[in-house]
Order: structure tokens, then sequence, then C-alpha cells
């Protein structure tokens, strides 16, 4: 039976890195290319022992395709291309493409310069492993091959990312990356259409929550902002300047006409450079309403935030920055936090996940003093609040999804199976389908059912209907007789004379013959008519007919009678028919052995 | 999206909630429940109440909640589903046995109990153990549960007050039963103490028994304003106190009367008329609580969308019309409901039994809501205090 199999890269329980391998149609295709953000060493890079033991990993793998951005997605890529080995395409979207370089790079230089590791990728390896990367449109079928074709579908989640759609043959295989079912302000929901895939792969990180309300976390995010600048703190925001820094540029512009509040509100000139860059890349990429909005809100147009200028951060008195980098690992948002920190009027707000070794890491860890360079400390005394705004799907998320794209199996990785039984029996019970939950490391193997669709020459498919019965019961399959042609790509059902006759064959006729002995004393003719009247007393409902030609038809078969030359009271039967009345015709045979009954005339 | 879209969220109630609310969750479950019922300090079951097969489901409540002192260090504001099973028909009354990983429910159609195991560690998944049978076969309205911490476990259940009984769960042996010769149908039932219970029936009146004795049970009639078509719930507060041992009757008309637990017979102590939407109540839905907690503090919902806080600090005998001190609009700001000709209304609400403004409340539209109210009137004398 044909079959898909998954297997999802890692060891153990780890979860926080993806890394999928996918073998459909004699295709292996590997699903992101994450970095786990938890471990110093080796075991941070996925587990490609399983492909091949040693070597590249060029000949093992079909494509390679990244759904979107986030390290613990992309992060090991470089490693992976460049450091093991592999020279074939990386698919994902333009987006996708445009930023995840620049966020390795950040990544290697926090790793490298700040943590003084050396089993690293260099920029030299991200900048080649970009080479071989080809970009992706949404809804577009590209063919990777002549039987491997992908498609991406809009996942929300974050800008660029995507759900892929993997086709070989009559298989196929989606795989949802991180998405999200209730629209962002600046993104929108995931969408797919009813593709049926065999298999529709999903993380189960989230499918166990139940999320709150986006309404209650910008709440939150405007009340901490509030409460500072009430009390004359400095409010710091770290960002990267796209899609969420917007978001909430335009969340805190708007409270502020609100509340008629007076504190000023800046962005730092990095910021404002990227933006441009990124918004750009963001048009094109979502959808016509929110595309209206932010042509609408050009950043420089608000009323409220102001391009920063360095000094400023020395000004007495409340004000809120959104200033990058994001993780405060380097740049201006350092620069801004070594001032404020010692301040307990003031906050700083973490809207992200920071990697290890930056300073966004430590604070969001409690660090509460720092060693900063030159031996220096610095207090942290402002209030530190780490804010969630990332967008996943959640146990419901996931059902719609499910509902969306009806998959013929689901499977969910990342997941301790005995967390996992409830969601496994609710997918069962409410779709029908199986539900698979495979282990780091383990292999899921799904036996797929694919429908090969064959074409059937009219002529064919009249004869056979005309054999008779009733018009066929699709709930009740009858067989048929006609040959396969298999041309090219196509498959065609057509009749044996038309295939013979594409094939430029002649059709063989098979004829078998037998001799019977008979004791008779009559002569040949009287012979025949009493074989004649025999058999049309025995084979009621056969065509029997007595020839002028000397002979007696049964259906196709034929009797002659001829005197024997030993004996003149023998007789010799001469019977032969086709390949078709071989049945009857062995019946007649036999029966005629067993010689002719004395009372008839 | 306009600013409009931003507008939308930065509507009034928004605004206000950042200066009268401390904490503020908001979850939208797949189907509605009428059951919030805590099964540990943080986590609730609920479950669906839909006429075929439902979920119930055991929720981890979101570690920033409890994350007192690195609050702001904690990002995780979601519910857990850290359990969760089938039931073959609505689940309109749920139980949690102290000192157990068992719940009980019933369907509101039978008067027959369904117990379930939560499950532990090595499984997710809520089994259904076993069945309680009812004392009558046929019941328009269902059981109502209650049970305390008990080895071996009990469970007190009844559809009206000639059906009250005590069963040892394991066993199936029937403990007590209550001797009454008015057979009214109950909208409450509740332990007061180990021993004790408290029950109450929907046309008002209240009894109190002792399940260890079977001397005839303390009655106290429905209170004299009482009409016809009027229903009653009522609540007890539990406490160590002399002063908590009270119990609050609310009518459907809105009408709360409070009296002495331990002296029943000697009339109301006080009254008040409550500022409720009285037309649209559902029978099922209305809940009555003391907060635990709090002094003098009692929570309604079910009236409509909204739930209430009132204080009974400075309520007499006349039958004075009071506001609440606290309203939780949420579920009708929120709403989710697609269909806009029926209205959202609350289902269920309970406290957290140790924070003292925490609460839980749910909705028809499927709606959760954790909140944690800012007391209005902190400096104000009559204020809540909550108890050291």
């Amino acid at each position: 039976m044909p079959e898909i199999n998954v297997t999802p890269l890692g060891a153990g329980q780890d979860v926080g890195r993806s890394c999928i391998l996918v073998s459909i149609g004699g295709k292996n295709i590997m699903l992101d290319c994450g970095m786990h953000m938890g471990y110093n060493d080796d075991r941070r890079f996925p587990d490609f022992s399983y492909i091949t033991q040693n070597g590249r990993l060029t000949d093992f793998l079909d494509c390679v395709i990244i759904s979107h951005f986030h390290l613990d997605h992309c992060g090991a890529l470089p490693y992976m291309s460049e450091m093991v080995g592999y020279d074939g395409p990386i698919y994902m979207t333009h987006p996708t493409k445009a930023i995840c370089p620049i966020l390795l790079e950040d990544f290697r230089k926090i790793t490298v310069d700040k943590k003084g590791e050396t089993n690293f990728f260099t920029s030299q390896m991200i900048k080649d492993c970009m080479k071989k990367v080809v970009p992706l449109n949404l809804h577009q079928t590209v063919q990777v091959d002549d039987e491997l074709e992908i498609k991406a579908y809009y996942a929300g989640h974050v800008l660029g990312a995507a759900m892929v759609h993997i086709k070989v043959g009559s298989e196929s295989v989606v795989y949802t990356g991180d998405y999200n079912m209730t629209p962002d302000r600046h993104l929108g929901a995931a969408w797919i259409d009813k593709c049926r895939p065999d298999i529709l792969i999903s993380e189960s990180t989230y499918a166990t929550t139940i999320r709150d309300s986006k309404r209650c976390r910008e709440r939150d995010f405007l009340k901490k902002v509030h409460e500072s600048i009430e009390r004359g703190g400095k409010v710091l925001i770290p960002v990267f300047a796209l899609g969420r820094a917007q978001e909430l540029c335009i969340l805190l512009e708007t409270f502020w006409e609100r509340m008629n509040l007076k504190a000023p509100i800046y962005f730092s000139t990095g910021l404002t450079e990227k933006a441009n860059h990124y918004y750009k890349l963001f048009i094109t990429w979502t959808n016509q309403k929110i595309r209206k909005t932010f042509v609408q809100r050009n950043m420089f147009e608000f009323k409220h935030i102001k391009a920063f200028d360095r000094s400023y951060a020395d000004n007495p008195g409340p004000m809120v920055v959104f200033a990058t980098p994001g993780m405060l690992h380097a740049g201006q948002s350092l620069q801004i936090f070594k001032k404020w920190a010692g301040n307990e009027k003031n906050m700083v707000i973490m809207p992200g996940y920071c990697v290890q070794g930056t300073i966004g890491h430590k604070i969001l860890n409690g660090q509460r003093k720092l060693e900063m360079e030159g031996r220096a400390t610095l207090d942290v005394k402002l209030q530190v609040e780490y804010m969630s705004f990332s967008a996943h799907a959640d146990a419901k998320g996931i059902m719609q999804l499910i509902r969306m794209a009806e998959p013929r199996n689901m499977l969910l990785v990342h997941g301790e199976a005995v967390k996992m039984e409830f969601l496994k029996g609710k997918i069962e019970q409410e779709f029908s389908i199986d539900c698979y939950m495979p282990a780091n490391g383990e292999t899921a193997t799904i036996t797929t059912n694919p429908s090969v669709p064959v074409d059937i020459s009219l002529s064919l498919l009249k004869r056979e209907m005309a054999l008779g019965g009733s018009l066929p019961d699709p709930k009740k399959p009858r067989t048929m007789h006609g040959t396969l042609i298999m041309k090219e790509n196509s498959l065609k059902l057509v009749s044996s004379e038309q295939a013979l006759k594409e094939l430029g064959l002649n059709e063989h006729q098979l004829r078998f013959t037998c001799r019977v002995q008979l004791q008779d004393p009559h002569s040949d003719p009287d012979t025949l008519h009493r074989i004649y009247t025999h058999l049309k007393s025995v084979l009621k409902g056969y065509t029997i007919q007595h020839l002028p030609d000397g002979t007696v038809m049964v259906e196709s078969i034929v009797i002659k009678v001829s005197s024997s030359a030993e004996d003149s009271n023998a007789k010799v039967l001469l019977l032969s028919w086709s390949y078709q009345d071989e049945d009857l015709g062995s019946f007649l045979s036999t029966l005629l052995k067993k010689g002719l009954p004395s009372g008839l005339c | 999206m306009e600013d409009a879209e931003f507008d939308d969220i930065l509507d009034d109630w928004f605004i206000e909630s950042l200066k009268t609310y401390k904490d503020l969750h908001v979850y939208q479950l797949e189907h509605p429940t009428q059951v919030i019922e805590w099964t540990s300090e943080k986590t609730v079951c609920v479950a669906g109440y839909s006429l075929s097969k439902n979920e119930i489901l055991e929720l981890r409540l979101p570690l920033k909640l409890f994350a007192d002192e690195n609050k702001g260090l904690c990002a995780e504001r979601d519910f857990k589903v850290a359990h969760g099973g089938f039931t073959d028909g609505p689940v309109r009354r749920l139980r949690h046995i102290p000192g157990t990983r068992c719940v009980v429910t019933n369907d509101g159609l039978s008067s027959d109990l369904q117990v379930w195991d939560l499950g532990g560690d090595d499984s997710d998944v809520i089994r259904r153990t076993g069945s309680i049978a009812g004392r009558r076969n046929v019941s328009e309205r269902g059981s109502r549960i209650a049970a305390r911490l008990s080895s071996p476990p009990q469970i007190l259940h009844g559809a009206q007050s000639s059906d009250i009984q005590l069963t040892e769960l394991t066993s199936g042996r029937t403990l007590y039963k209550l001797e009454t010769d008015s057979a009214d149908p109950l909208s409450s039932l509740q332990f007061v103490t180990d021993a004790v219970f408290l029950a109450g029936c929907s046309n008002g009146s209240v009894c109190v028994a002792d399940t260890r004795t079977s001397a005839a049970p303390q009655l106290s009639p429905p209170p004299a304003s009482s009409g016809d078509s009027v229903l009653w719930w009522a609540d007890a507060s539990v406490g160590p106190h002399p002063s908590s041992c009270r119990v609050i009757r609310l009518s459907s008309s809105g009408q709360a009367v409070v009296s002495d637990l331990r002296k029943l017979g000697g009339g109301a102590v006080c009254q008040a008329q409550l500022d409720v939407q009285t037309r649209c109540c559902n029978l099922d839905h209305v809940r009555v609580s003391w907060a635990p907690m709090l002094d003098d503090c009692i929570s309604v919902s079910g009236f409509g969308g909204v739930v209430q806080i009132y204080t009974t600090c400075g309520w007499s005998m006349e039958l004075q019309e009071r506001q609440p001190l606290f309203q939780h609009r949420g579920h009708v700001v929120s709403s989710q409901q697609t269909d806009d000709s029926v209205p959202v209304f609350t289902t269920a609400h309970i406290w957290h039994p140790e924070r003292p403004r925490t609460l839980l409340s749910a909705a028809s539209d499927g709606s959760v809501h954790v909140w944690d109210w800012v007391d209005p009137e902190q400096s104000a004398a009559g204020s809540p205090i909550p108890r050291t």
C-alpha cells in the first residue's frame, strides 16, 4: 500500500525547534529547519543523522521549505546548508526571504560576538545559504520537479508566514507551520481551501490551550504604559521594526487621542528606515482591508508620535520610546535602557521572545544586576514587563483549520502523547479521521489510499452497460473487462480490439479441437442428426443448429462426424471451439464421450 | 481596518476597565457552559449543556493571575486544557468532591447523577466511572448536588425537598434521607458544616438539617412578600466567624432577604430591592453568592448579561432599592453572539476561594471571563473589607 512517512527530527520531549522530514511518493522534503533556543551546544541543531550518517544532504532531500522567519523555524538553516551541506532548492515566501537573513545575522552576532561561541555559521554562510532560496507567491503552484509540486497559503501569525501544500501524484500533505485562525490587526487569519490532503501536519504546542483575547492583552499594555506615564516615568519599548511595532504605535496614538494625553511618544530613527523597507514588503503581502489602513497610516504621519533624537532620553518627565533592536542586545534601545534602568518609576515592555545572551533575556529571567562592558554593573530598578502579542491558533483554531482543509489524517508534532489523548479523541470523533502523534525521532507511517483516475472509452462504457442488468450501483462495484493503457501521464481503459489496433497487433483467435470416438453403426449424416437431437434435448436454452454443410453448431462449437478408418462401426467426432466457449466445449466433449442414448431416432 | 477598528476596542467600557479592574481575561469556549466549579486552587471544571454530546473540560487558570511577585515577567495569559472528556447529554449541575479527583454531574432531565474521574498526570482524558440513582425516575428539574470533604466520599443530592439523600460514592449506599412532608423543587443545596446542610426551595422556603440525626429539619417559610409565580434562590455563607453564618434569598423579582442561619425561625435580618432586569431571568442560570473573602458582600448573575456585586452593609428591614457596588458588563460589551435577536445572558459565576476580588463568569455565547475588580469605595466607610 502506498504510504507517507513523517518524522519530527530531534530527540526526547524537547519542544522549541521545528524540523520535520516527510517522505511522499519517493520524494524527501524537509519542513522548517529551526534552532533550539534553549541549548548552547550542538543539541540546538536538528539531528540530521536520521537522513544520513555522514556527508551532504543534497542527494537525500528534494527540497527544503521554511514556513516563516522565527528562529525556531529557520535558525539552523545556514548550518544545514553550509556546514552539513545542502545545495538543493530552499523555498520560502518573499517576506521570509527578506527578513530571515537579518534575524540570522543578528542571532549570529549575539551568539558569536557576545557569547564567544565557535561552532556556528558565519555571515558569509548566511549569504551563501540565501542564494539557494527560491521565493514563493501565495496560491501559486510551483513544480519542484516533474512529480513534486508545492503551493503556499496565508498563515497569519507573522509577516510572510505560510502554510504549505505538497503534492506528489495523487498524494498530498499540508504543513501549517505557525498560524492563527482569528484575524490579527495587521495580519488577518490563516486560510486554506478544501484541498483534502492525506495528512495535515500541525504543532500541538497550543492545541491544548484557550487563548486570552487580544483586547485584554492590549488593555494590559495600555494600562501599564498609562500607569507609568501617570507617575512621571519613562517607558521603553524595544521592537523589531515591523508589523507588531506599527500596531502598538497605532494603538498608543488612538489611546493618547482618546484620553487627551500630553506625554510625548517617540520612535527611533533606525526604526523609520527599516519601517519604510518592510512597509513595502508588507503591503503586497497583506489583504486589501489592511493595506488600506497602512496606506492611510504612514509611519510618519502620526499626530502624537515623533522621531526620536538621542538627546531626548535625558529630558525630564514622562515619555514613551519605541527603539530597535528588539532584544536590547545593542544599539539605541540598549543605550536608552542603560540611562533609564536606575529609576523605579520607569518601565521597559518586552513584546517578544529574547535570545539567550541578550540583556532582554536576562531581565526577563528576573536578573536585577547586569554586568556591562568594562566590569560596570547596572542596577535594574525599573519595572520589567513581558507581554506576548504573538498570534497563535488554540484548541478551537485547530478544529477550525481541520474543518477548512478536510484532511484524511491529522498529525500533531511536539506534544506528549499522554497530554494529547483528549484532543486526539475529539478530532477522531468529530471528523472520523486518525490522529497521529509521533515523538521526536519517531516515524509515523500513514497509509494512503490514493484514487487513480482513469479515462474510459465511450464505446467500451456503452458495451459494458449493455451487458444488461440495472444501472450500476455506486455502492456495489461491478467487474468489467477492458485493457488499461498507460501512456505518458494518462491512463485509459479501452476495449481489447481498440488496444490491439493502437498497438498495431493482430488479434489471435484460439480454437481448441478434440476427437471423440463413438460407437455408432449409422451413416455419418444419421449419426450427426442423432447428435443434434440429443444435444437439443440436453442443452435447452443454447443455440444449436444443424447446418447444411454437415456440421452441428452449439454456440460457436463445431461438431463434425466422420467414419473411423479402422472400425466400420465407429465414428470419429471432431469438436472444435473458441477460447471463449472453453467451458461449454469441455462439457460437450465429456458428454459425447459417454455415447448417445439408444432411444434416439 | 479604519481608525474605527482601533476605536472599537477603545470603547467606554474598555477605557473604564483600565481603572476598574486589576486583572481582566476574556476567553471564548467552543460551546457555552452553565457550570464553573473549582477542582483545585488553580483549576476549574466547565461543561456544555446542548441536548446531545458535550465536552467536559478541566481548565488551568493562567499563570499570570497567580504570579503575584513577578507578575510582570510572566506573559502567560491562556487557559490550559488540563483534562477533557465527553458526555452524552447536557451538564446542568457539576460538583467536585473535595479531596478526590472526582466530579458528579446531573443533566437536568432526570434525578440521576453521573460520576467522573478527572484523571491524573498519566492521562488527560476525563472518564465516566459510574452513576448514582436519584429517588425519582422522572424529574423535570434535575437534581442539585452538594459535597464536602469526607472519607469515604459522600454526595448529597435531590431534585426536591422530599428527595434529598446522602449517598456513599463507592458503595452506592444511602446513608441519610431527609424526612419532610413538603415536596418543593430545590434551587440550591449546600453543606454549611461537615454534617449540616441547607436546602433552598424555589418557592422561597429554606430548610436546614443535620445528616447525623433523623430529627426534623429547621424550616423557614418563604419571605412574606413572595407572590405566586415568584422563584427564589439561596446561598449560605459559611465561615468560622459567627456573623458570617447567614443565608441570603433572592427572588426573580429582585428582592433579596438576609436571615441568620442559626435563627431561621426568627425571620429576616435585613432586605433590599436589587437593581436587576427581572423580565429576563433564566431559571437555570440565576446565581446568588456570598463573597468568601469579603464581609457583607454578595454577587448576583443570570438577570441579563451582567454580574453585579452588592454590599449588604446598611441594609435594613425596609425594602429599599439598592445600587450595585460594581457591575461586570464584559459579557454584554464583548459579546461574540452571532444571533442578535437573543441578547447574551450570564449562565454562571463563582468567586475565587482565596483571592478576595477575583471572580470567574460565563455567558450564553460561550465566553468565560476571569476578573479582579477594584473596589470603587476604597476609603469610604461601609466598603467590604477583606478578611485577614
